[in-house]
């Protein structure tokens, strides 16, 4: 079952979800927009999350 | 003390102090969100999730305990964001979202789904059960969030980060031996996948569900396929 389901059940689900409510809106002013104080980590390459 | 139960009371210490950073980075960034997605579902969900996270800490601590290892946990514990320092504020909130929701927290359902499949002790199983029910609504908010982004912003540039949200994804032990002493039978009663199953469920997760979802939403998968095969092919 199990990795097909959960594409299933995560990924489509968590899509449809997405798709429900009023699109977002591309905000020309990101691009020139300079990251939050506390974004991005010393690392620059970005890292990840650990889980279970 | 048993060898599965040192190790797993190992593990769910860690799993508590996983489940506080998750509550810490899903209160910042439904904040982020909500500034330049209001109409998203997603800052709200991120609130409830925070909560949920909580609450699994407090379980997951508890049963650590119970297995003989008290967790100190930090009360005003910080957590900076994991995004490279070049993406813009937005960009940043997708980068992170990705690697917690649709990646991290996409395999830990794959993990309690697996664990779900066994039999625990009861205590165990009625954790397991529990947080279950909620992670299944975390992994979702990842995908709904990259849904809504790729129909409106560039999502691409995603695709070559992905090895290193992997990367800090996983523990160096992953591909390696398991432990001489390892009980893999008491270590699935007590909440815990032995490590080849372990490695099992996170490949499978990443082949069948994580690189097919980004695909499906505009990511490359190509680079972080590429990595795996590289480190997986370590073994």
């Amino acid at each position: 079952m199990h990795f097909k389901k959960l594409f299933q059940v995560l990924v489509l689900g968590g899509a449809v979800l997405g798709a429900a409510a009023g699109c977002a809106q591309a905000n020309a002013a990101d691009k020139d927009k300079k990251p939050p104080a506390d974004a991005g980590t010393t690392d620059s390459s970005g890292g990840g999350v650990k889980g279970w | 003390m048993s060898s599965a139960r040192r190790a797993a009371a190992e593990a769910w210490a860690f799993r508590a102090r996983v489940e506080q950073d998750a509550a810490l980075r899903f209160e910042r960034l439904a904040k982020v969100v909500a500034g330049f997605d209001p109409d998203s579902p997603v800052p709200a969900m991120m609130h409830r999730a925070a909560d949920d996270e909580r609450r699994h800490t407090e379980l997951c601590a508890r049963l650590a305990e119970r297995l003989g290892l008290p967790v100190a946990l930090e009360a005003d514990a910080e957590l900076a964001s994991i995004a490279p320092r070049s993406l813009d504020e937005r960009k940043a909130a997708l980068y992170e979202v990705v690697a917690a929701c649709c990646i991290t927290e996409t395999e830990s359902m794959a993990t309690l789904t697996t664990l779900l499949a066994g039999e625990q002790e009861p205590e165990v199983r009625e954790v397991l059960h529990g947080i279950s029910r909620d992670e299944v609504v975390h992994s979702r908010m990842g995908w709904a969030h990259l849904s809504r982004e790729s129909a409106t912003a560039e999502v691409a540039f995603l695709g070559p980060l992905v090895p290193g949200m992997l990367a800090g994804t996983i523990d160096t032990g992953l591909f390696g031996e398991p432990p001489a002493d390892e009980d893999p039978e008491g270590l699935l009663r007590l909440g815990v996948l032995p490590l080849s199953k372990k490695r099992d469920v996170f490949l499978g997760t990443l082949e069948q569900v994580v690189f097919p979802g980004l695909e499906k939403l505009g990511v490359d998968a190509e680079p972080a396929r590429q990595w795996l095969a590289r480190v997986a092919g370590q073994r």
